[in-house]
């Protein structure tokens, strides 16, 4: 995984966590042990379902919690011994937005300035570039309970960034925010990164994953059980999907799955899954035999309506690791600001 | 952000060269106490609002009850003095009281909007916090307790010691308004809810007012309401201030004749509060630590 080398010469680790356990009083065991690796200048998302554990791991990185087990180094300094010092040198902005709603965008700003020791010269230079970072800055002196949803996220994040720490925790940064908003905050993310700084970004929206991050961990259960870039991920399913789309009921779209299955048309290790609205194919050369199946299923008298060839997406990764799809109101809230499923050519 | 590369400003191996200028404990301290005085000028309905209820009663309970009551003052033992002379300094009490609430439901507040986590997540001392949002609470009681003891001497009240009672009242205030602030504090961490804080803080306020000296002299209330007004802190901040503001011991409750004067009044009430801040500052000192504490719960 240090192959996937940090945009800064530094070469060292933002984040060292082994063996990284949190259980709670009650018994529940959020996190189970996770091992992870994040180097200096990384875009690094952390992906998993409601309750997988991301909160959770991300604020024993940020010392709010203290692990029950395992050693965690963040920036260089140990989470039992020095919290502090990793305080000064992280930006944490939580899953839920934490704005001051009766100061204005230059006071929350400026309180932030002022919890993190930015120098008085610095000052108010820096809350001016955070404005204009956050496009705020014609808003600045109203009162930010006055703030869209959005707004208040940008606020929040600039206060995150206002000591330029070279380590931002982001929880799921962009939740409930419409796809302009989103993309938005995304640009923001991006260009700091650019400029160095390393980014841990949580997210249960796999195309907010696959656009941003380099490389990728998802959880599930408290535990890690795939890293890898998005690309890596992708072809660890394997093949090409195919989606094909059949309105009439059930029954035909058994039988077609069986079709595809038992017919000669796909290698033995295709993976035949009904689908919402048909059935899903995943094989090897799917696109070679892709019309080979349609023909088979006209000849068996099933109505095709929608036929779709394309390369796995994040969701198709998540799908096959965890047998399980991402949270579905979230995801058709998602729907829309997902890009059409490429059919790529090779 | 200007120039690149905040990925330098970290090395590695325990030692760092990234300083933000390492915030001073009275740097901290100012830097919350600055956060809470604008947050309460900026909400109207927090200074404004937390006068309106003792003004009803300072000026109603006086027209209402004005006739009725010096007699009952005067039946009392009390000396010739008019109600709104009796009666101010339990309203400033009661202004102690209205925003020290204040002080639980601003946490509650900070818990629900997030800032609560944020400022933890900060290297500022913790202590600092909150020491700075509690010294910005009690300048708004001392503004307010002035503000209504102006309005009443307008209305007619009478401060026998002058401008030294005055400033008694407002230290007396300070005093009386240590328990509550705990308390209600002390609500928002066990409730980690607005609602419940908001109910809890503003209700158990009246209750507590009647079931003490502050409307009408000890001997003329019912046996039973005597009885709990013994152990309602509101009966001592309430005699404490009246002693300051009449100049003569005017504590029923205890017997205490071993100072002379009003002494006799300021000593036990002075000791009663304190003792009772020392306790819930102390439980709500431990819960605020828990709270904030990074061990799991």
């Amino acid at each position: 995984m240090t192959d996937d080398t940090p945009r800064t010469d530094g070469g060292g680790a933002a984040i060292e966590a082994q063996g990284v356990e949190l259980t709670y009083a009650d018994g529940t065991e959020a996190v189970k042990g996770i091992d992870l690796t994040v180097p200096e200048g990384e875009f690094f998302g952390f992906l998993g379902p409601n309750g997988a554990g991301k909160t959770t791991t991300i604020k024993t990185f940020a010392t709010l919690l203290s692990p029950t087990g395992g050693s965690i180094t963040v920036n260089g300094f140990d989470v039992y011994e020095e919290p502090r010092k990793i305080r000064e040198t992280i930006g944490y902005m939580a899953q839920e937005t934490s704005v001051d709603e009766e100061l204005t965008a230059r006071e929350n700003i400026r309180f932030a300035a002022q919890a993190y020791g930015v120098p008085k010269r610095q000052r108010a230079d820096r809350i001016d570039e955070l404005l204009d970072l956050v496009d705020l800055a014609d808003v600045a002196d109203k009162e930010a309970g006055e703030f869209s949803g959005g707004m208040k996220k940008r606020l929040d994040a600039a206060t995150a960034l206002v000591h330029q720490p070279p380590l931002v925790f982001l929880d799921e940064p962009t939740t409930g925010l419409d796809p302009k908003a989103r993309n938005r905050l995304w640009e923001y993310f991006e260009r700091i990164n650019e400029r160095g700084t390393t980014l841990f970004l949580t997210t249960q929206y796999l195309e907010e994953a696959d656009q941003l991050c380099e490389r990728i961990s998802v959880i599930l259960d408290g535990e890690i059980v795939a890293t890898g870039s998005p690309m890596e991920l992708k072809r660890r399913v394997g093949g090409e999907i195919l989606d094909v789309e059949i309105p009439a009921g059930d029954e035909a779209r058994e039988r077609a799955a069986e079709i595809a299955r038992e017919g000669d048309v796909f290698d033995a290790d295709a993976d035949v899954a009904r689908s919402e609205d048909g059935i899903t194919v995943t094989a090897e050369r799917a696109r070679e035999h892709g019309t080979d199946l349609l023909v088979a299923l006209r000849d068996a008298g099933i109505t095709v309506t929608g036929f779709n060839i394309r390369a796995p997406t994040l969701d198709d990764v998540f799908l096959a690791i965890t047998g399980e799809e991402l949270d579905s109101e979230d995801r058709s809230a998602d729907a829309a600001t997902v890009t059409e499923p490429e059919v790529s050519a090779e | 952000m200007s120039d690149g590369r905040p990925g330098e400003s970290a090395t590695h191996g325990g030692t760092t060269t990234f300083t933000p200028s390492g915030n001073s404990f009275l740097g901290d301290f100012w830097v919350n106490f600055v956060r809470w005085n604008r947050k309460a000028v900026r909400n109207p309905f927090v200074v404004v609002g937390s006068l309106v209820q003792p003004i009803i009663f300072l000026v109603l309970f006086t027209q209402v009850f004005g006739q009725v009551a010096t007699g009952a003052i005067r039946s009392g033992g009390g000396a010739a003095i008019s109600y709104e002379t009796f009666l101010l300094p339990a309203i400033a009490m009661q202004v102690s009281l209205a925003a020290a609430a204040g002080s639980g439901i601003g946490l509650v507040n900070d818990m629900e909007e997030g800032m609560f986590e944020k400022v933890l997540v900060t290297p500022m001392s913790r202590t600092a916090v909150f020491l700075g949002k509690t010294a910005a609470e009690l300048l708004r009681i001392v503004v307010q307790i002035v503000m209504i003891l102006g309005l009443g001497v307008l209305l007619g009240a009478e401060i026998a010691t002058g401008l030294a009672g005055a400033v008694g009242i407002v230290l007396m205030g300070i005093v009386f308004s240590l328990w509550y602030v705990a308390f209600t504090n002390i609500v928002a961490v066990l409730t980690q809810d607005q609602e419940s804080t908001i109910i809890g803080a503003n209700l158990l306020q009246f209750p507590l007012l009647f079931v003490s000296t502050a409307f009408l002299p000890l001997d003329v209330l019912p046996g039973w309401i005597q009885t709990v007004a013994r152990f309602n802190p509101v009966t001592y901040g309430v005699d404490g201030a009246r002693a300051l503001m009449l100049g003569e011991d005017v504590m029923t409750v205890l017997e205490v004749t071993r100072f002379g004067g009003i002494w006799d009044t300021l000593v036990p009430a002075i000791a009663v509060l304190l003792a009772l801040d020392l306790v819930l500052g102390g439980a709500m000192v431990y819960l605020l630590n828990r709270a904030s504490s990074s061990s799991v719960q």
